[in-house]
């Protein structure tokens, strides 16, 4: 973690708040930081949202109920 | 959830599935019109012409249009399937199902056969279509879940409860020979115990876990729960159709097991939610499985104890707890979940970074949720109490089985307004902005 990167913590939340929390930190993302996403599960509706969007998004899976998706702005 | 996951991006158009929640809410308030003009007398028999309205208004006005609806949703999104032609598919089984369901009550009541043909032939097409369009996307789905599996054995029951329907719609409408009798408590059992319950399981393995945030349901269970309940009913139709009787309420007696446990292992998982805070759709869970459970109980009494027999207020209650209490329970609080959610997940994919898209709680605040609950959880236990004493509580369970379902249409048609109105300003923006620069 550093200080270029917004933590957004959605684990143990229902839907779609982790997306509402993430999606508002990505509206206000300044060029040259990134998001890091912590998630209890594969956050597939959102990955939609980043490619028509056009970010670029990587996951890793850290345990079988928790990920992590650093998200970069297109 | 398992690992084929959701993905809204193959999710058909909010038309799509919007259709029928919207449309379905209002049968509960035709259900409510048709027990205010009946009154009392409508809980002399089950086999009432009238009841048989009752009955039908519930399970295709409200139930059949929701689940058909919703499963045209969660196919491509869940089993990674597009159904075909969305919105001609769509058209083509929410029209005949709403017109169809309408007729059979019109049939019911006037007891003209040519209703009952119109009806025949309307729901027939309806759920042909449907029936086509969903098998076909779940023979071709990628993953084998266990939520697969619970929606193929789903769709094989409603096959047969169709199948059953029909003929007994043949039966009023041409006068065909049939076993009515036999043939009315099969269409029943797949319609309620098959069809029913299975896609309420199926559903569940995915949104239990999502929404409650509770563990996934045991693997043992998601895989196996489904098929071994399609086949006790298999069995158990063989056996009542042949008179075997002790075999067919030992059969009787393993699937009311079947059924609590379903209802036990759910009330349990979310009983270990991790999410402490109230979730306004928990209670309809709880009230469904609830209902679930009592039902499989009164249903093993009444296997076993001669009294509660025929004529007996509990046949009444075995209609009214899986109907309105497990069922209707279960699918008005999905209805909450899936409804803003779908209108704020399409705001989202149009208005992303460009409009102020409104939340959750704004397109749906959870206070209205809550306080329809209440009126739905009082229309609940009037209409129990009005089985066993119905001079006293029916026109009460009327008016609140109204309140109710008029409540829940209403509260859907906020969420549509809401979600139009947002649509408009956030494209009106963009394209000011646009024009400014």
């Amino acid at each position: 973690m550093d200080a270029s990167e917004i933590v957004v913590d959605g684990r143990g939340l229902a839907p779609p708040e982790p997306m509402e929390r993430v999606l508002a930190a990505l509206d206000e993302l300044q060029p040259g930081r990134r998001v890091r996403f912590l998630i209890h599960r594969q956050p597939y509706p959102l990955y939609d949202i980043l490619r028509r969007y056009h970010y670029r998004y990587e996951t890793t899976a850290v345990a079988d109920d928790h990920f992590e998706v650093l998200i970069w702005p297109p | 959830m398992n690992s084929a996951g959701l993905s809204l991006e193959q999710a058909p158009p909010f038309s799509v599935p919007l259709r029928f929640f919207l449309t379905a809410p209002w049968f509960l308030v035709l259900a409510a019109l048709l027990l205010l003009w009946q009154g009392p007398e409508i809980f002399a028999s089950r086999w009432l012409p009238v009841t048989l309205a009752l009955a039908h208004l519930f399970t295709l006005g409200f139930m059949a249009q929701v689940m058909l609806g919703a499963l045209l949703q969660m196919l491509p999104v869940v089993v990674g399937v597009v159904v075909p032609h969305p919105q001609l598919t769509a058209a083509l089984i929410h029209i005949p199902l709403t017109l169809g369901a309408l007729a059979l009550t019109v049939a019911f009541l006037s007891g003209v056969p040519a209703w009952f043909q119109v009806a025949w032939w309307l729901l027939g097409l309806g759920f042909g279509v449907a029936l086509i369009a969903i098998h076909l996307a779940l023979w071709r789905a990628p993953v084998v879940s266990g939520t697969v599996i619970a929606l193929r054995c789903a769709l094989g029951a409603l096959l047969i409860t169709v199948g059953l329907g029909l003929s007994l719609g043949g039966y009023f409408g041409w006068g065909w020979s049939l076993p009515v009798v036999a043939m009315t408590q099969l269409h029943a059992a797949w319609g309620l115990a098959g069809w029913t319950l299975l896609l309420v399981a199926g559903v569940a393995y995915q949104v239990v876990p999502m929404f409650q945030i509770t563990p996934s349901y045991p693997q043992w269970f998601g895989r196996g729960f489904a098929p071994l309940m399609a086949a006790l009913l298999a069995a158990w139709s063989v056996l009542m159709l042949g008179d075997w009787e002790t075999a067919a309420r030992l059969t009787s007696t393993a699937l009311a097991a079947g059924i609590a446990l379903f209802a036990l292992t759910t009330l349990h998982l979310l009983a270990q939610r991790r999410r402490k805070i109230g979730d306004p759709t928990l209670g309809y869970w709880r009230a469904s499985m609830a209902s679930l459970l009592a039902s499989a109980l009164l249903w093993l009494a009444t296997l076993w104890i001669p009294a509660l027999g025929p004529a007996s207020p509990a046949e009444w209650l075995l209609g009214i707890l899986p109907i309105l209490g497990f069922a209707v329970a279960v699918i008005n609080g999905m209805l909450y979940k899936i409804v803003p959610f779908l209108a704020w997940f399409h705001l989202q994919a149009q208005l992303f970074r460009r409009a102020k898209v409104p939340n959750m709680k704004q397109l749906l605040p959870e206070a209205r949720i809550r306080r329809q609950r209440w009126a739905y959880l009082t229309a609940l236990l009037l209409l129990l109490a009005a089985a066993v004493y119905p001079a006293v509580f029916t026109y009460p369970a009327a008016l609140a089985l109204g309140v109710t379902g008029a409540w829940l249409g209403i509260n859907l048609l906020s969420v549509l307004r809401i979600y139009r109105r947002a649509l408009h300003e956030g494209l009106a923006s963009v394209a000011w902005k646009k024009s400014c620069g």
